[in-house]
């Protein structure tokens, strides 16, 4: 292969004349849909963050937040670019496009998609286009997955437009930003269990042509104060207990999987012969293997405990290694992240948990494992109170036996809101588009 | 303005020392664990219309795109003669002759369909490397299988925005091009009235899927064709 540049080996399934074999890229270095270009092998240059805004914090806005990660620059772990997106809409979760050249970015409040250039220079985002009409074309809301098919995006969502609650179901757009399809959640029987209808993450394994799907709750549940809504047992009743199997080509839905207490975050191994994907549940903090069997039917098993569940940890976000070996778990609730050793992925073993701060939510690692990003924000309405709102990103590098500090942005103290998703890019030194050749 | 080498037969005689090193194993293709739906039993969402442009057969004579996406179903890909990435362009091409072949065995679909490759370098891929390229890669005359290029990169530009193809060129020291072009790879499954119904980037490009669906257009085709009672 040819790197495209000094500092990053840039590699996927990308034609490069004059180049070696490419080896088929099975995994992203975060929780992108692994079947997209430009997978970073080696340093990542950028570290995007989709930040919630917080009024009277800065401009108030959602943004779109860059970090220097490369070591070896002089603006290493500083923010150098910041794009708002001029409202405040519950920035949550956000995805590239299957050539990785956009990144299309969700409020889960507003409902509105945020699209920006980071291939034309990813040091500098740009926002070229909003797509409001998801909740009128598709009377879903809450646009949470985003995750990259051939030359369109498939939308996870977590709400609808008549009550708000966790009912919802996935909508198809192509890179162009028009509508293509939408997909209710399954609310019948299927395989002898039954749809709850709701939605949260996206996985998908061409191999098996299978999509996989989760469930979280609605907008009245995800935009309530969290000590509100602990207490109201009614409430705390609508939140998802499935997971569904669907038939990637048909997009219909095959199977339904018992997974109680919110099973959030999906991650396929892909390694060749794996036949399995592994997800968190918030509620109950276990562990769930969903796992095809001989006669090619799924089913999922609960397969390891979080912390101690009588605490209510609250597992959020998980990052899964390159070779399906090893997985980081955050819990939210004591900011607490947590390695399990997955080489044997029926009986998940912790090897390493770290206090990262009061409170930690989301999780990126390179694609060579050896640096791990983490965000501190959960949802505006559930993030916790006073000293306990740290609000920051921080870096770390791994050895395999210990996280050590590389770098941290207080988002407080820079005035940027409640960091969120994390996405990574590497600049292209040495090429460059086609059309900017031709100008 | 793309500055790259017009030497034809040098470009050739690249091209083919390159080509015998090339060995596509099934170990780096894409994994197929499943059994893939029937034809005719799911349906191919209208993923985008293409827009019209003009653009050079292996003739050099300007053609209109949408005289190659319409009327019979496509499959479109972008490439260049002298790509050599096992994963690239020598996969795409060696993925659509074995779909060839496969459609071969029934002439009516064979009839029915026809694969595109447009070069995203036209700067070396003039009409007559393509008319080269074609008698040396796609001789048979049982199946259109065209080879288009553009007068210019600023005439490509378009086509490629359309489609949504990526190309980026390596430049050396001196900023100048060099002959290092990436680009992701798809094939574009295009129905007989122009509208993008499939996209398959490496990860999708499984023989079995692709015919089915190649198959299931067909048959919407037929049902179409059909007269109304």
């Amino acid at each position: 292969m040819r790197q495209s540049s000094r500092r990053a080996a840039v590699v996927a399934n990308v034609c490069v004349c004059f180049g070696t074999a490419v080896p088929n890229a099975l995994a992203d270095e975060t929780c992108n849909s692994p079947y997209i270009s430009n997978l970073i092998k080696g340093q990542e240059d950028f570290v995007h963050v989709w930040t919630l805004g917080v009024e009277g914090l800065g401009d108030g806005s959602d943004k779109l937040v860059t970090v220097d990660a490369n070591p070896a620059s002089k603006t290493y772990g500083k923010v150098v670019d910041s794009v708002s997106v001029g409202g405040r809409g519950e920035a949550h979760h956000m995805g590239f496009t299957d050539d990785r050249r956009f990144l299309w970015a969700g409020g889960l409040d507003d409902s509105e998609i945020h699209v920006f250039d980071v291939g034309t220079n990813p040091s500098k985002p740009k926002l070229i286009r909003t797509i409001t009409n998801l909740p009128a074309k598709t009377q879903f809301v809450g646009p949470h997955t985003f995750y990259a098919l051939p030359g369109r995006m498939l939308i996870g969502n977590l709400s609808n437009t008549a009550d708000q609650g966790g009912v919802t179901g996935m909508a198809l757009y192509n890179n162009k930003g028009s509508l293509i399809a939408r997909y209710d959640m399954p609310t019948a029987s299927l395989g002898g269990v039954k749809g709850d209808g709701y939605g949260y993450d996206i996985a998908i394994n061409p191999a098996k042509n299978v999509l996989l799907t989760s469930s979280f709750a609605g907008w009245h549940n995800y935009m309530r104060e969290l000590g509100d809504l602990i207490k109201d047992a009614e409430a705390m009743k609508h939140f998802g207990n499935t997971m569904v199997v669907w038939n990637l080509k048909s997009m219909r839905p095959t199977q339904v999987l018992s997974v109680p207490g919110a099973p959030l975050e999906i991650r396929w191994s892909l390694a060749p012969g794996q036949n399995w994907a592994i997800t968190a549940a918030a509620l109950t903090a276990k562990l769930w293997l969903i796992k095809q069997g001989e006669g090619g039917a799924w089913s999922a098993r609960e397969v390891g405990t979080i912390g101690d569940p009588a605490q209510v940890p609250l597992p959020v976000d998980i990052s899964i290694t390159a070779a399906g070996k090893g997985l980081w778990v955050n819990t939210f609730m004591d900011g607490t992240t947590h390695y399990f050793d997955l080489t044997d992925p029926e009986h998940p073993r912790q090897t390493y948990q770290r206090r990262i701060g009061t409170q930690v939510n989301m999780i990126s690692q390179s694609w060579d494992g050896k640096r791990v990003y983490m965000t501190s924000s959960l949802l505006a309405h559930w993030d916790k109170k006073g000293a306990d709102n740290e609000q920051f990103l921080r870096a770390f590098n791994w050895d395999g036996h210990a996280l050590t500090p590389a770098f941290e942005v207080d988002f407080t103290k820079e005035k940027l809101g409640r960091p969120h998703h994390m996405k990574f890019t590497a600049r292209a030194n040495q090429s460059r588009t086609l059309a900017a050749l031709a100008r | 303005m793309l500055r790259v080498s017009r030497r034809v037969a040098a470009c050739l005689s690249i091209l083919a020392s390159a080509q015998a090193a090339v060995d596509v194993s099934p170990a780096t293709a894409p994994r197929m664990e499943f059994t893939p739906l029937a034809p005719g039993t799911y349906q191919l969402q209208a993923i985008q219309s293409v827009e019209d442009a003009t653009l050079l057969d292996e003739r050099a004579r300007p053609v209109r795109l949408s005289a190659f996406t319409r009327g019979k179903i496509t499959l479109l890909t972008f490439f260049y003669t002298y790509c050599v990435d096992p994963l690239g362009c020598p996969f795409a091409r060696q993925t659509m002759t074995l779909l060839r072949d496969r459609m071969l065995r029934d002439r009516e679909l064979a009839r029915a369909v026809r694969f595109v490759a447009i070069s995203c370098d036209p700067g070396t891929d003039t009409p007559d490397v393509l008319a080269r390229y074609a008698r040396h890669f796609a001789p048979d005359s049982r199946f259109e299988w065209r080879f288009l290029t553009a007068r210019s990169v600023s005439a490509l530009l378009p086509v490629l925005a359309d489609f949504g193809q990526d190309v980026s060129v390596d430049v050396d020291a001196s900023g100048r091009a060099t002959r290092a072009l990436h680009h992701m790879l798809k094939a574009f499954l295009i129905d007989q009235r122009g509208r993008v119904r499939e996209i398959y980037s490496l990860a999708y490009l499984q023989p079995q899927v692709m015919l089915n669906d190649i198959r299931t257009l067909y048959l919407e085709r037929r049902a179409r064709a059909l007269p109304a009672k």
